[in-house]
């Protein structure tokens, strides 16, 4: 079974290569865009499996690429894991409204990141427990 | 006067008083000014709600208006509507007490002397202004304050990032064994990365507190398992210091009633303080038990063997960027606005916070935190006298997920959502919707305690689940939902029930109708 690929659209080429060598670690492909329509254009022709996207882009923010994408019924099946460093409940609302699996807040720690990726693909095998507060 | 004419409303309902000062208008300031008259609050009302009004006399004795309420209730209509208030001879004590309900300036009728009239208004409308400035510029300021704060936080947070992936990727030997020293320095380096982040955290905190925007959820919270918890936590810290780190806690056999993230986070930030003013060999005690002083609340006590507070900073410690003076072992002093951060948070969640020291000794920080009472909670809706046909209902509503929650963030989300849409239906002084009972895993239970005076629980569910269908998070997460309600028998005092009595009975009746909603699914749960 191959790894699953993962897009990484981030313009902070640190945070970028950062984020690349832990997911590399896990066994996960990764590759990149730095902006918002480059995101959009690596997304259609290579169909990742799951997208760590920035707010913060140049070019329109991460919110128009979540928007775009709900239009094209090959990529609105994308989980889209949002990764900022605009913390604050607004943007969390906006984000989950418009469909992402999850909303991080920069520095994400490295198990979280992990856990939420491996959930969102559907390779958890443990279900979401929330009987613990 | 120059200029448009002003546009005047006379609120006075002796005719005689009206004429004179309407002559009074028409000699001293001809042309300038247009005056409407009404003699009722009522009308008064309606003027000012339609607006175009540059400022207002006011009459305090209207036949259906109330001294000071009449200010209030103008003040509230018109808020951009300066206000001058005329009273009788004997009366100026009241118009004292208006002008500090607002109005800018009373005029004793009968006293007004010559020329009086057009100052008074020109002062009037020039003071309200440049209040109105002041309060704007300073909310202004405010704002600035507050979205620079911000963004400086957020911008703090990229490059805090990039540092603590790669010092995490060494650490975590991916780029090949690190030697015992190489792991210790970049040990060091994670430690001052963690306080960096909790820095900027902080500095958001305040932000958000002071601009009104931090998230208080109060609800059944556990005092002993927060406390087991973060001293759990934190026992490592502990031991690295030396320090022995306990707690003692006196069985508490019902909730607060508070939020649990938020005790949480006061309890993490104490406990951090006491472990960083503490030397090695010391002791840190973390107590919880009933408020001897007040059994309405809990009182938890973190005490330690550490340096002390001065007696003369003893109150000073919970002010913003307080800092101890002596760091001494404690290290880097961080922002200082933990403190502040309990402070603001115990306030808002109902409780008290206040520290004891014996500088050299060590000190003591107490907070207390609302028992959970649902008599407590029904009690305001109680006291209003209602008729004999009353009954009290429990609307239930249960929040749902098939698939189960995807992350606790959505569930957090919806569970706002649906409180707030909840909230929207309620009369705010007869109805009280009471905090998350019981567990939640895949269904979430409300309720609503409601007066009704029909027995037609059809008129309260109705629009309960209106309001529900129209939220956005349930449309989008494919959230089931059902409302019903249950009707409360015998809600009404007996003749020589007491009040206190009473409302303990309905507590008891509501808390045993929402125990038979819960358990059968929390049987459910369990197998």
């Amino acid at each position: 079974m191959s790894n699953k690929k993962i897009l990484i659209v981030e313009d902070d080429p640190d945070v970028r290569k950062g984020m690349h060598v832990r997911l590399q670690a896990s066994s996960y492909d990764t590759f990149f865009a730095t902006d918002a329509i480059s995101g959009m254009a690596e997304a259609r022709k290579h169909q990742p499996d799951l997208i760590l996207l920035d707010l913060g882009l140049p070019g329109g923010d991460g919110f128009t690429v979540m928007e775009r994408f709900k239009t094209n019924p090959h990529l609105a099946v994308i989980p889209i894991i949002i990764v900022s460093a605009r913390t604050g409940h607004d943007n969390r609302v906006r984000a989950m409204k418009a469909g992402a699996k999850a909303f991080l807040e920069k520095p994400v720690d490295n198990a979280e990141l992990l856990a939420v990726i491996r959930q969102a693909l559907g390779q958890s095998t443990q279900t979401s427990d929330l009987s613990r507060e | 006067m120059k200029g448009k004419p002003l546009q005047v409303l006379l609120v006075e309902d002796s005719a005689g008083d009206a004429r004179l000062l309407r002559e009074m208008f028409s000699k001293e300031m001809p042309g300038s000014f247009v005056l409407t008259h009404v003699e009722r609050m009522s009308d008064a009302l309606r003027h000012l709600a339609k607006g175009g009004l540059d400022i207002v006399l006011l009459d305090m004795g209207l036949p259906d208006g109330h001294g000071l309420d009449t200010v209030r209730r103008a003040q509230a209509a018109a808020p951009g509507v300066p206000l001058i208030v005329l009273t009788g001879l004997d009366d100026e004590a009241a118009a004292d007490q208006a002008m500090k309900e607002g109005a800018q300036d009373y005029l004793i009728k009968g006293q007004i002397e010559n020329r009086a009239l057009p100052r008074a208004l020109r002062h009037a409308i020039e003071r309200h202004r440049m209040q109105a400035e002041t309060d704007l510029l300073r909310k202004q300021q405010l704002q600035l304050k507050d979205e620079f704060l911000s963004h400086v936080s957020h911008e703090l947070r990229s490059p805090l990032t990039a540092i603590y992936q790669f010092v995490t990727i060494l650490l975590d030997g991916l780029e090949g064994e690190l030697n015992p020293t190489q792991r210790e320095y970049l040990q060091i380096s994670l430690k001052n990365i963690r306080q960096l982040k909790s820095m900027i955290d902080d500095l958001l905190e305040v932000t958000r507190l002071q601009a009104g925007k931090a998230r208080i959820e109060l609800q059944l919270t556990s005092i002993p398992d927060l406390v087991v918890d973060t001293v759990t936590s934190l026992q490592a810290t502990a031991a690295a210091k030396g320090i022995t780190l306990s707690s003692d806690i006196t069985p508490l056999v019902t909730s607060a009633y508070a939020d649990p993230t938020r005790v949480r986070q006061i309890l993490i930030i104490l406990l951090d303080n006491a472990l960083k003013f503490t030397p090695a060999n010391g002791v840190v005690k973390v107590r919880a038990r009933v408020f001897d002083a007040d059994p309405r609340f809990f009182l938890v006590e973190i005490s330690d063997s550490g340096c002390g507070i001065q007696p003369e900073m003893i109150e000073q410690i919970f002010e913003r960027l307080y800092q101890a003076p002596d760091t001494g072992q404690a290290g880097r002093k961080g922002l200082g606005l933990g403190l502040h951060i309990c402070k603001e948070l115990v306030t808002r969640q109902g409780g008290h916070i206040w520290a004891r020291s014996e500088p050299g000794k060590g000190a003591i920080l107490s907070f207390t935190l609302p028992i959970f009472s649902v008599a407590g909670l029904i009690t305001p809706a109680f006291r209003i006298e209602r008729s004999a046909e009353n009954s009290i209902a429990l609307v239930v509503t249960e929040l749902g997920s098939e698939s189960g929650w995807l992350s606790r963030g959505a569930a957090v989300e919806s569970s706002h959502q649906v409180r707030d849409a909840l909230r929207r239906c309620m009369h705010s002084e007869l109805d009280v919707l009471l905090p998350k009972m019981g567990p939640a895993a895949g269904t979430e239970f409300f309720f609503i305690v409601a007066v009704t005076d029909t027995i037609g629980g059809e008129a309260i569910t109705k629009p309960v689940g209106e309001k529900l269908a129209g939220c956005d998070q349930i449309q989008q997460t494919a959230l089931t939902y059902s409302v019903s309600y249950r009707l409360l028998r015998s809600a009404n005092r007996s003749a020589n029930e007491s009040m206190e009595d009473y409302v303990g009975r309905m507590a008891m009746k509501i808390q045993e109708t929402v125990d038979e909603v819960i358990s059968p699914r929390m049987v459910k749960n369990e197998q």
